[in-house]
């Protein structure tokens, strides 16, 4: 049949039509999903079908695209579900408070702290200044709307190599440069204006990122326990109001675009799916919200993410049993003339959804005044299960929620998965003679994925609310160096603090999902101790390829399923969490890139250390796990152009024992300095220590794994190891310390002087001094970004 | 008056968003701020109990932050609201020797407004000063270190002995103060003659260095003015980011001590000051 043909106009004062599903052949149902771009299979646009016969009538336009909207990958994650739920649920549930938009877990005996972490991907890679800086506004939204005040952002980032050349890009793809600049400008501009820090994240270069950057926010906030509300309504009768910016087109199909692959159309086809943000809107939206909440005028919150009105209404009520009844005409919009159905499903920003008893509407009202945020009844909740639309005075959507917002099921029917090759990469290694580690020390420390991000830190307003008690620069004032993590101090009245760390290693990904995740939950409990702070809870977003490829299904299991098992070994549950797939584009996908947030608990912050060392003459150790010969997917083995070996492994038993035993030294303040062993090695780990406290080492390998040669040695990326400076008065309790607890540890030197000196006996492999090393890892980024 | 009763109105609109730190380190202090919506002063969509007068309080902070975003010049479209309904008693106010602070955002504002730096007049009717984008055109958060340089005239730094140095951190785009190219040397005599200079941006010995120890290329390294009078004083760094110790981005090396940060003296100042005149 002619699909112009299905389309049928309806006799309305305004553009709306009937589609005619009834009459359609299985081809032109899938014809329909393409022409109005709702990414629905034909499978599912059959199951759209059946429904509609049952209701003896065909759909309007407005019903195929919330079905679209509510439907789609993003929303209701129908290619992860299983996996999800064999291994990442199910860990440590009874610490989880609630898990709605953002994941709640108590803080202390008063407060519960909640984070969300969520990916921007493919908005970032058409328009990377709107993209980052809506990725940034709609993760606030999702700690605000659990009640919560919002006190820091992590803003992991992935691109292709900064160095790669023009004729290297494919066709469609932005310049690395460009990207880079453009989702830092935008997080810059949105996360600085709203007034909450952003301490960093992780930024990392990878080949495979060059035709699909990754965006992944991540945001926590604070409570009073009794201050926490739900994305549910109580009762019907509750009033829906509309809250913050207007409606406009940006952001329609957003969620559709995300959940299918680039190509080089797409900045033609899509530019109109990424929103545009406004921080000086959201600003006091967050003010009015956790106003109205803290008075007790909120029934339920939630902001409008993926899918708009359509989905945010459909949600609130379904969650507890309810309907609802919206009227379009009254939807504040930014500009004339917009069809029904896009009111309904645009993504504008800065939009919360509240829902209010009708006695405190006009209160809520009032509040919003003040702030000159615009505030509209728009709706009420129903005790049947459907939605209803209404617009000039046509109901122009009518449908059981439980068809509309519970959406396809896909328990029984689970995608392909190919198992993975971890072989293959291993087969590619080769000896070769060992060079001058002096310059392989240098390079490495002007590696992008190495060298120093002050770029970009000291763009994002990393103190403001004055809270950030651990930086995430530490050191002597404009020499310093990375941290760990970064320690927040949330409450006035305590000295109870928060760490936060983002970490994955895409190079071990690639080569080994299972070890990769792995690694990077031991990476995450690292960075947490380092500080001194208890690993308390996880947060995952999986940026995958294209999940109908069995081999990209076979990475994603795999990298579950390392998660869920280290995460099982030491009970961190994972509390909130976000799936991106399809993060593909014309030449290739992303490495499997499952990003780690972890939140610690530090007991008291005044007890925290940093990574800069602090003086001469201290010991200097090496704890935990031996050092192996596990150089598949180091830096090291990069800048040596190697593409094989074994990328590290786990041992949790080792893990928990240095956990305890770092953490009780760092509470009786053995430990001056303490930084974790990742990419570059020990090598860089000890530079890295050196350029922040502006002081030398004299180190001796000989004792660390003696039959390993010394590069190895030196640049190794074994996990579980972290290198620590001891205070000198207490040398012999702190040893003790470590070995009641069973924790493996040599003593490699000490702090002296102003030079990296390191020898195995009577051999010198590295003598630099440090201004040489601060100038090399310093100024790596710099130089490109300028 | 006692500390207790010393009351400081904590102004605001969209996008100031420093307000909660501010607010706390008067509130540490033992005295009484209150957040006040510029709305409540120019009494506009208020219900009764909730209208103020400038009046109601000793002491006027503008906070820092983006006010209404900051999209033209930083800190005018504030500026320009105060200005529309409010001027007449601000200047009433800074007469009356009440102080008021402004901070980063607040200290655009208040030069904005022609409040700062106020060398021969209360008030200029178009700004005389400004603060231009940073040297490196971008945004900086950075620790920065300040050396008091005031002789006794500002009652926002009695407290801070002549010449010690503070760490006290910027986090500002546009912090570079500037005075008409033709008028520079006078005003910056006239600075220096009336005590209106408080704080320069000097290394740790004590040197002006340039960047970053001079995080935005400002004349003269001023990072903080006072007018004439010395009580109206704006200051682009960040005092109430480090009220204690453990908010240094370098105590686990320097130590906490007791744990009383370089950014505490400003507010026990001003608090000083008005605990005497009143």
């Amino acid at each position: 049949m002619n699909l112009d043909s299905l389309f049928k106009k309806k006799k309305v004062s305004f553009d709306f039509y009937e589609i005619d599903l009834l009459s359609a052949s299985d081809k032109n149902l899938k014809e329909i999903s393409d022409r109005m771009g709702l990414a629905i299979s034909g499978e599912e646009m059959k199951r759209i079908k059946e429904y509609f016969q049952t209701k003896n009538r065909n759909p309007t336009d407005i019903e195929l695209e919330a079905l679209g909207q509510a439907w789609s990958e993003h929303c209701c994650y129908k290619s992860s579900k299983i996996p999800l739920k064999q291994h990442i649920y199910g860990i440590k549930e009874d610490k989880i408070i609630a898990r709605e938009d953002a994941g709640v877990i108590e803080f202390d005996d008063d407060h519960y702290y909640c984070a969300a972490l969520e990916s921007h991907n493919h908005p970032s890679a058409i328009e990377p200044y709107g993209g980052a800086a809506t990725g940034v506004g709609g993760i606030v939204r999702d700690i605000v709307c659990m009640g919560a005040q919002p006190i820091a952002y992590i803003d992991p980032l992935f691109f292709g190599p900064l160095d790669i050349t023009f004729d290297k890009l494919p066709k469609g793809v932005k310049h690395p440069v460009y990207l880079f600049k453009g989702v830092v400008d935008g997080i810059r501009d949105y996360g600085n204006r709203i007034g909450i820090p952003t301490l960093s994240g992780q930024v990392y270069f990878h080949e495979g990122y060059t035709g699909n950057c990754l965006v992944n926010v991540g945001c926590i906030g604070i409570m009073k326990k009794e201050e926490m509300i739900h994305s549910r309504a109580k009762a019907p009768g509750n009033v829906y109001v509309y809250v913050g910016g207007k409606t406009g087109r940006d952001g329609i199909h957003g969620v559709t675009f995300a959940s299918a692959e680039l190509t080089d159309e797409s900045e033609e086809s899509s530019r109109s799916a990424v929103q545009v943000g406004d921080p000086i809107t959201k600003e006091p939206v967050i003010h009015t919200t956790l106003e109205c909440n803290r008075k007790g005028l909120l029934e339920g919150l939630k902001d409008f993410g993926g899918g708009g009105l359509s989905c945010v209404c459909g949600e609130l009520a379904y969650a507890a049993g309810f309907g609802a009844e919206i009227h379009l005409d009254d939807i504040p919009l930014k500009e004339e003339g917009l069809h029904p159905w896009e009111i309904w499903v645009s993504e504008s920003q800065e939009r919360m959804m509240f829902l209010v008893k009708p006695e405190n509407v006009d209160k809520v009202l009032h509040i919003c005044k003040q702030w000159d945020v615009t505030a509209v009844p728009v709706g009420k909740v129903i005790k049947e299960k459907i939605t209803r639309v209404f617009y000039k005075g046509e109901k122009i959507l009518e449908m059981d929620l439980d068809f509309l917002t519970g959406g396809p099921v896909y328990d029984s029917c689970t995608r392909p998965f190919a198992p993975i090759d971890t072989e293959k990469h291993k087969k590619t290694e080769k000896s070769f003679t060992m060079p001058n580690l002096n310059d392989s020390l240098k390079k490495l420390l002007a590696s992008h994925n190495i060298c120093s991000k002050e770029w970009v830190i000291r763009q994002y307003d990393h103190e403001v609310r004055g809270n950030t008690v651990i930086k995430p620069l530490q050191g002597k004032i404009n020499a310093e160096s990375h941290g760990d993590a970064t320690v927040l101090k949330p409450l006035e009245n305590s000295f109870r603090g928060l760490a936060v760390t983002a970490d994955i290693n895409p190079r071990f990904m690639e080569r080994d999902p299972y070890w990769g995740a792995c690694s990077a939950v031991d990476e995450v409990c690292r960075n947490l101790v380092a500080v001194g702070s208890k690993p308390d809870s996880l947060l995952d977003c999986l940026n995958f390829g294209n999940p109908e490829k069995p081999e990209r299904m076979g990475e994603f299991y795999e990298a579950c399923r390392g998660l869920g098992n280290m995460a099982r070994e030491l009970q961190l549950p994972f509390v909130s969490g976000n799936v991106s797939f399809y993060n593909e584009s014309v030449k290739t996908a992303v490495p499997p890139t499952p990003e780690l947030f972890g939140v610690g608990i530090a007991p008291d912050i005044r007890k925290c250390i940093t990574s800069d060392l602090k003086k001469e003459g201290n010991p200097i150790y090496l704890v935990g796990k031996q050092t192996e010969e596990e150089m598949g997917g180091s830096e090291y083995y990069k800048i040596m152009g190697i593409e094989g070996g074994d990328v590290p492994k786990t041992d949790t038993g080792i893990l928990s024992k240095c956990m305890k035993g770092i953490l009780s030294a760092i509470g009786k303040e053995y430990i001056a300095s303490c930084h974790d062993v990742s990419e570059g090695g020990i090598g860089v780990c000890l530079s890295e220590m050196i350029i922040g406290g502006d002081i030398g080492t004299i180190v001796d390998l000989s004792n660390v794994s003696k039959k390993l040669r010394s590069d190895f040695k030196l640049f190794s990326e074994s996990n579980t190891r972290w290198v620590l400076e001891g205070e000198k008065q207490s040398k012999k309790d702190f040893e003790e310390a470590l070995k009641k607890e069973d924790v493996p540890f040599i003593k490699i030197g000490k702090t002296k002087g102003r030079k990296l000196i390191i020898n195995e006996g009577e051999n010198a492999l590295i003598n630099l001094d440090i201004n040489t090393l601060r100038n090399i890892w310093k100024n790596a980024i710099w130089n490109i970004m300028g | 008056m006692k500390t207790k009763d010393v009351k400081i109105a904590i102004l605001r609109i969209e996008g100031t968003n420093c307000e909660q730190e501010s607010h706390d380190a008067f509130k540490r202090l033992g005295a009484n701020p209150e957040f006040v919506h510029l709305k409540q002063l120019l009494n506009i969509d208020c219900n009764q109990d909730e209208k103020r007068d400038i009046f109601d309080y000793q002491c006027l902070m503008i906070p820092g932050g983006f006010s209404a975003g900051d999209y033209i010049r930083a800190g005018a479209i504030f500026a320009a609201r105060i200005k529309s309904k409010l001027q007449k008693k601000l200047v009433e106010f800074v007469k009356q020797e009440y102080p008021i602070l402004g901070i980063c955002n607040g200290f655009q504002v208040l030069t904005e407004l022609g409040l700062l730096p106020g060398i021969d007049n209360i008030v200029s009717s178009s700004p005389e000063a400004c603060l231009n984008i940073n040297d490196s055109n971008r945004f900086e958060c950075r620790p920065t270190l300040l050396k008091h340089e005031n002789n006794g005239k500002c009652v926002f730094s009695s407290k801070i002995p002549k010449n010690d140095i503070r760490l006290i951190p910027s986090a500002h785009a546009e912090g570079k103060l500037l005075f008409p190219l033709n008028k520079q040397k006078k005003c910056l005599d006239a600075l220096e003659e009336n005590d209106q200079i408080v704080f320069r941006y000097v290394d740790p010995d004590g040197n002006y260095a340039g960047y970053p120890w001079n995080p935005n290329g400002s004349i003269s390294n001023i990072a903080g003015i006072c007018n004439s009078q010395g009580n109206v004083f704006g200051m682009m760094p960040h005092p109430e980011r480090t009220f204690y110790r453990h908010q240094h981005p370098d105590w686990t090396s320097t130590g906490l001590n007791d744990d009383s940060g370089d950014g505490r003296a400003i507010f026990e100042s001003v608090l000083e000051y008005i605990c005497k005149k009143i």
